[in-house]
């Protein structure tokens, strides 16, 4: 159990390219942190620079009240998880488990009664006298948690453990890596490029781009206030839409976009009212599952042209374009639609939506900054 | 060869008589192919068999010519006109194995007890082993235990081989000595700089890589005189020779790093890396993680030093110059039909090369799986 601060931590490779710039974050005792973020955004680096794997090149990184620089990664009461699993070919699944309490010299009877119940708590008992090759990638993954959980480490850290799995076999592990988080009640360092994986296991998210936090915030937080242009649309899915718009301040707030007027009423045009902000042109965001498709012209509705539809099984994803330039994506519950609904619902034909003015965001088109973001948000 | 079209076309034919489906092959200009590939590896397998019969002839003259009873060196024919064993017996005249010897030297009685005391022990520590866990099984505790019980026999029989006055042997077992150190320590050498080629990242690191590598092109006779001069002043020449030889040959083993590094980087590193978070240090997880797994890398860097000094005569030949005690096997052998009667020695010269060949031929042909797997593992990533 403890706490991990990082400081101004900094990843600079001999080649002097900038992998992390200056990362702040505290994570508390048994909070469980996922870092999200495409490929190349940092969040391994973080990660490994806290298993210790990797130098730190600048700022201090504690766990618990000590400072860890220096300390050497099978010192730092960590245990962690790879996405290529990392076991040892040549010995037995309950070995693997065992290796890290041979190591320290633990006494049989223990490390039988821990390798026990850490295969009881993820089901692979029937499996321990057999060698990795023998498993399936499912199998693997839990032993290699189980390695890890054996150990009872302070912290555990899991790089993409989900990756190399197929798409069911995620998902389940997914939730059974809730259960295990419940039942270890530890503090867990998560990394993933899957903004599903992100939203479903984390207390709180930390989004990273170009070594850069973009955001650190509860998934719900991420989602509904996105910070800027990239969080807006790295998190949710499908993506938001990102329509150009202009602000205008005369009169309280309205937005003209796609030739309507949208009206900003209640905390968003009083945030805006705080921020001072003028009438300027504008990138708006909306969520495909803030859009309401009407089959009919109705007044306020946007006319827009399907160019393609997307069967998901109980929702639709239309692709449509207002002027043959934006390209909205809409989202359609299958649920209520009739059969000629359905049918006229093919590439070329004629669709018109709406949207509220309380799921909208605004983005500046130059800082790509939300503007409807306040910072005192995040740290309720 | 890579087949082409294995899977040839066909058509289903329902056979009524029979009662049955048929596949039927129509296409013939498939046919014609498959006919084309089968002379093509027709001649390729004869070729290659002729090229085998005349790499083998050597070897065959060579066993012939041990067993032959005429006296005289070369001669117009093959096969022997007379058979005989004489010239193995000749190997091994003067050449006492047994206790008998032993008892008038009482080191080697000390020693020889301490071996079988040592010995009995480890066999009995083996059996008695108690499993690390249930899930071990104990056949592991008679194969340690036999392992103990070979290594024992072994050391017992070099003990009690008194080689003074038997040339070859001596000779042998001055060979086997400076091969079974090399092995040892080379493999030690090779590995540990291998490894840490592989894994550690550190100043220089290309700079070495390159510059050895650049090094080992260059025929190591180059140094021949200089590493002479250097042995002399040493004392490790003459009568020091076989410490002198292992010297020569342990010295720049790191170097042969080339292939074993290459089967390193194709271990994960996340394999270290995980290994390293679970608690061991960087030796450790080279002993517990990445030793286990290289297995035929290991094999056949034993094999490589065992195989260098074994075979070797031009360094053997000039450190031991004119000191017939330190001679290696084959340097004593040519001294044999060199300097001394090659009429009267040829068949013996050829008896001990029989005997040189089969060490070596019997560790090749149980470790050879190992030997394909480490040569073409080390070249995946070179």
């Amino acid at each position: 159990m403890a706490s991990v601060t990082l400081k101004g931590v900094k990843k600079i490779y001999d080649n002097k390219v900038v992998a992390v710039h200056d990362f702040n974050l505290q994570i508390k005792d048994k909070e469980f942190v996922v870092f999200v973020g495409p490929s190349g955004c940092g969040k391994s680096t973080t990660l490994r620079m806290i298993a210790g794997l990797e130098d730190i090149s600048e700022g201090t990184l504690r766990i618990g009240d000590r400072v860890v620089n220096d300390v050497e990664p099978k010192d730092r009461d960590i245990a962690m998880v790879f996405q290529n699993y990392a076991l040892y070919p040549h010995i037995s699944v309950y070995e693997n488990m065992a290796f890290p309490l041979r190591i320290r010299k633990m006494n049989n009877e223990e490390i039988h009664r821990r390798v026990c119940q850490a295969a009881e708590i993820l089901g692979i008992t029937e499996y321990l006298t057999r060698k990795p090759k023998a498993l399936s990638g499912g199998q693997r993954q839990r032993v290699a948690i189980g390695r890890a959980i054996v150990r009872e480490p302070a912290v555990f850290l899991m790089d993409e453990p989900l990756s190399n799995l197929d798409a069911k076999l995620r998902n389940q592990m997914r939730a059974e890596i809730i259960l295990l988080r419940k039942r270890l009640d530890t503090t867990f360092i998560y990394v993933t490029h899957d903004q599903t994986e992100a939203m479903t296991l984390g207390d709180r998210i930390v989004i990273m781009k170009d070594g850069f936090i973009q955001q650190v915030g509860t998934p719900q937080e991420v989602f509904d206030t996105p910070k800027n242009l990239f969080v807006a649309g790295f998190i949710g899915a499908p993506q938001m839409n990102f329509i150009p718009a202009r602000l205008n301040a005369q009169n309280g707030y309205t937005v003209d976009v796609l030739g309507t007027r949208v009206e900003l009423t209640g905390a968003k045009a009083q945030i805006l009212g705080r921020k001072n902000i003028q009438s300027q042109d504008v990138l708006l965001g909306v969520r495909p599952e803030h859009t309401t498709v009407c089959f009919d012209k109705n007044e306020g509705a946007i006319e827009s042209t399907i160019l393609v539809n997307e069967m998901m099984g109980s929702e639709l994803h239309l692709h449509v374009t207002t002027d043959g330039k934006n390209k909205i994506i809409l989202r359609l519950p299958t649920i209520d639609l009739t059969d000629a609904q359905r049918a006229s619902l093919v590439s070329g034909n004629k669709l018109y939506f709406t949207f509220a003015s309380k799921v909208v965001h605004l983005f500046d088109p130059k800082t790509e900054e939300s503007l409807l973001f306040e910072e005192i948000k995040t740290k309720a | 060869m890579a087949k082409k079209n294995n899977i040839p076309e066909v058509d289903i034919v329902v056979d009524e008589a029979a009662g049955v489906i048929r596949e039927v092959k129509t296409d013939t200009h498939l046919r014609s192919k498959k006919g084309h590939e089968r002379r093509v590896n027709a001649t390729i397998y004869t070729i290659l068999i002729i090229m085998s019969i005349i790499w083998l002839c050597p070897f065959v003259f060579l066993v012939l010519q041990s067993f032959r009873g005429e006296s005289g060196g070369q001669v117009a024919y093959v096969i022997p006109k007379q058979w005989t064993l004489d010239n193995y017996k000749f190997l091994f005249e003067g050449v006492r194995v047994g206790f008998g010897m032993l008892i008038k030297d009482t080191t080697a009685i000390v020693l020889t007890a301490l071996i079988n005391v040592a010995g009995v022990l480890g066999i009995v520590g083996c059996l008695l082993r108690k499993p690390k866990n249930m899930l071990e099984k104990s056949s592991g505790n008679i194969k340690a235990a036999l392992l103990v019980f070979g290594a024992m026999t072994l050391l017992n029989f070099i003990r009690a081989v008194d080689s003074t006055n038997c040339d070859f042997v001596r000779w042998f077992m001055n060979t086997l000595t400076i091969a079974l150190f090399c092995a040892v320590i080379q493999t030690i050498m090779v590995l540990s700089v291998s490894y840490t080629l592989s894994r550690m990242r550190f100043k220089g690191r290309k700079l070495i890589m390159n510059v050895v590598l650049v090094l080992g092109m260059f025929p190591g006779f180059l140094t021949m005189i200089v590493l002479y001069y250097l042995l002399k002043t040493l004392g490790l020449t003459q009568a020091g020779a076989i410490p002198g030889l292992i010297l020569i040959s342990c010295a720049s083993s790191g170097m042969g790093y080339y292939i074993s590094k290459g089967f390193f980087d194709t271990i994960p590193k996340s394999l270290d890396e995980s290994a390293r978070i679970d608690g061991a240090t960087r030796f450790q997880v080279f002993l517990k993680i990445i030793m286990p797994m290289a297995k035929p890398i290991v094999i056949y860097t034993i094999l490589m030093a065992f195989m260098g000094p074994w075979g070797d005569y031009v360094f053997a030949s000039y450190v031991a110059f004119g000191h017939k005690a330190s001679y290696n096997v084959a340097v004593g052998l040519y001294r044999w039909v060199n300097t001394n009667d090659y009429q009267g020695y040829f068949t013996k010269f050829c008896a001990g090369g029989v005997l040189v060949a089969i060490p070596i031929t019997a560790l090749f042909m149980a470790l050879q799986k190992y030997y394909v797997e480490g040569v073409t593992g080390g070249a995946v990533k070179g």
